[in-house]
């Protein structure tokens, strides 16, 4: 078991990242959202390991409590804005992004390492599941509000509102959610 | 050629021929090669990291200006967030090159603290223009400048706690080198903590640090923000100090060495346009001023770069020792003296645990060779000796000629 002190700004990444090193049998010293006081704080907590952001800041903050005192922990980098897994990985293997603390072994540190880049993966994925059913519920609703304006100027139904919507996306070779846009747009002006 | 450059063709010749790539080419073709602007550099596009520094600015204006086509290249700036990422991403290949602090890389090179792994040095960026910031607090209590420091400190009524940027750092060997020249031990009779430079203002402000190294404008910004005051300029502790550097690892310059000419010629003709006007001064100023970059007022930075200096306490200068990026190439030459000096210091704090072989780790990491190519495709003067000879504030002088014993002869050390 390991104590890892966890520094995100992202506090549900975080949280994540928090379970997982719970269920893999590491205990999570702390987690901090900002570097506030971090030389403190470090020094307080006393951690085995730090996982951190590749592009924070404060990495410098503990890089120098890793030079000063050899029995520091070593900041371990986590994960990079927008880069996926597999060039973190490698970035690992190449044994840039993680300093072991003297008495800790790279075998040892491997699944912290394992359990931050998978709980990243899923958390990455969980956003952009996020990301397409947002876009999807709001296209939805662009489309209702297409079929509306139909409806209420050209008194269709709204099967012949949907599938003058579907010949006018074709046409304009758009998908539905643009051209139900469009019309959207077009009844603020005209209607 | 450029007569003026002291510096010919033959000689060029004669310097490249035992060094690197060009030993391996036939002399036949090695004379037509570089020389005859025929090389196409292999990587056409070059991302150099930078920290929001004033001293970023010749890799920020090489692009912005458009030097770097007129050597078949584009150089894109990419803003980094700390040294260890800067480092990072030098030595997994995710930056080209970078602005990055004389020390930090030799302390990649020697393996202090983190990844070991053989850098290069293709050209200082900059002397001057860094500043130690002391606290409104401690000029209250009359610490106004080093001596009267050292009096507070020895009071021992609390700790007191001073921050660089990096633990290899310049700014690190400048606080402590000032420190210690006024016989406090940087190591032993002050807390030592390491800050962002972005993040050093908001930091004093609220009281994490009585004092700071860092480069402009974060000094001047102090000022203007009413936290803090300069206690000395860095150019005060040693007249044209080498600062940050153009760096990267030995083995992109072994794969791209037409590329680090270019790239460094590009760089280097920025220097020179800075340096040539105050109308240049000012544009990089509003230039580097931008949000995409060091992101605080052009104000601020412009005052430092044109050297009007006003050290908080009421006093005013015109500083002829402000931030110098080319002054006739030597500004922007390696010298193995001053890559030597890092060392000696790393060993002076007890961060090299035994002397290292100075010389010879210097001119492997410092490569010369490539920088006279780059000031001969530039058309700049190179100085006729790669050593060079300063006395610093404390009245030792450093000439590059026996690094060990000036390692060895520090009073007040780790």
């Amino acid at each position: 078991m390991l104590r890892v002190l966890v520094i995100d700004e992202l506090e549900a990444r975080a949280g994540e990242i928090c379970a997982g090193l719970a269920l893999a049998g590491h205990q999570v010293a702390a987690l901090l959202p900002t570097a506030a006081d971090l030389t403190r704080r470090v020094e307080e907590i006393g951690p085995d390991v730090i996982l951190i952001q590749t592009d924070a800041p404060s990495r410098d903050t503990l890089e120098h409590l890793a030079v000063i005192n050899a029995a520091a922990p070593r900041p371990v980098v986590m994960f990079a804005k927008n880069r996926d897994g597999r060039v973190m990985r490698k970035a690992f293997k190449a044994g840039v992004s993680a300093y072991v603390v003297d008495g800790l072994t790279p075998g040892r540190l491997a699944p912290v390492i394992d359990v931050a880049i998978a709980r990243f993966e899923e958390h990455q994925e969980l956003r952009r599941e996020r990301d397409v059913a947002t876009q999807a519920l709001a296209e939805r609703k662009t489309i209702d509000r297409a079929k509306g304006v139909l409806m209420k100027a050209r008194g269709m139904d709204e099967q012949a509102a949907y599938a003058a919507l579907r010949k006018l996306a074709m046409d304009r070779g758009q998908t539905l959610g643009r051209a139900a846009a469009d019309v959207v747009e077009m009844a603020k002006v005209l209607l | 050629m450029d007569s003026k450059s002291g510096f010919n063709r033959r000689d060029f010749l004669l310097a490249s021929a035992g060094t690197g790539l060009m030993a391996m080419v036939p002399p036949g073709v090695r004379s037509g090669a570089w020389a005859a602007g025929s090389d196409a550099p292999e990587k056409k596009e070059v991302r150099i990291g930078f920290i929001p520094l004033t001293d970023c600015s010749s890799v920020v204006m090489a692009a912005v200006q458009k030097f770097d086509e007129k050597y078949g290249i584009k150089i894109i700036p990419t803003k980094e967030a700390s040294w260890a990422s800067v480092r990072d991403k030098l030595v997994n290949g995710e930056l080209d090159a970078a602005h990055v602090l004389y020390g930090l890389v030799y302390g990649v090179q020697l393996g202090i603290g983190g990844p070991k792994k053989d850098m290069n040095i293709l050209m200082t960026l900059n002397q001057n223009g860094q500043a130690i910031t002391l606290s409104n607090q401690l000029k209250d209590k009359g610490a106004t400048d080093g001596t009267k420091l050292a009096a507070l400190i020895a009071k021992k009524e609390r700790e007191y706690t001073f921050a660089q940027t990096f633990p290899t750092g310049t700014h690190a060997m400048w606080l402590y080198y000032w420190l210690a020249a006024h016989g406090i031990n940087p190591m032993k009779d002050t807390k030592i903590i390491t800050v962002p430079p972005p993040q050093m203002v908001a930091n004093m402000r609220v009281g994490n640090m009585d004092g700071y190294c860092v480069g402009e404008p974060w000094g001047n910004r102090a000022i203007v923000d009413n936290i803090g005051f300069t206690a000395v300029t860095t150019q005060d502790i040693w007249v044209d100090h080498p600062e940050k550097v153009l760096g990267t690892t030995a083995d992109w310059v072994a794969k791209n060495p037409n590329t680090a000419r270019a790239m460094t010629a590009a760089i280097i003709d920025a220097g020179k346009w800075i340096d040539a006007s105050l109308g240049n001064k000012q544009k990089t100023a509003e230039t580097v001023a931008n949000k995409a970059y060091v992101n605080t007022d052009a104000d601020v930075i412009v005052a430092r770069m044109l050297g009007r200096y006003s050290n908080g306490l009421g006093k005013t200068w015109d500083d002829k020792n402000a931030m110098k990026f080319f002054s006739d190439g030597n500004a922007s030459f390696p010298y193995l003296s001053d890559a030597m000096w890092f060392m000696t210091q790393h060993k002076r704090w007890g961060l090299l645990k035994d002397d290292p072989d100075y010389l010879a780790v210097a001119k492997k990491v410092n490569r010369i060779d490539i920088y006279k190519q780059a000031a001969t495709a530039a058309g700049v003067a190179v100085p006729k000796s790669d050593m060079r000879s300063h006395k610093l504030i404390d009245g030792t002088v450093w000439d590059g000629k026996d690094p060990k014993k000036y390692a060895a002869s520090f009073k007040v050390h780790a």
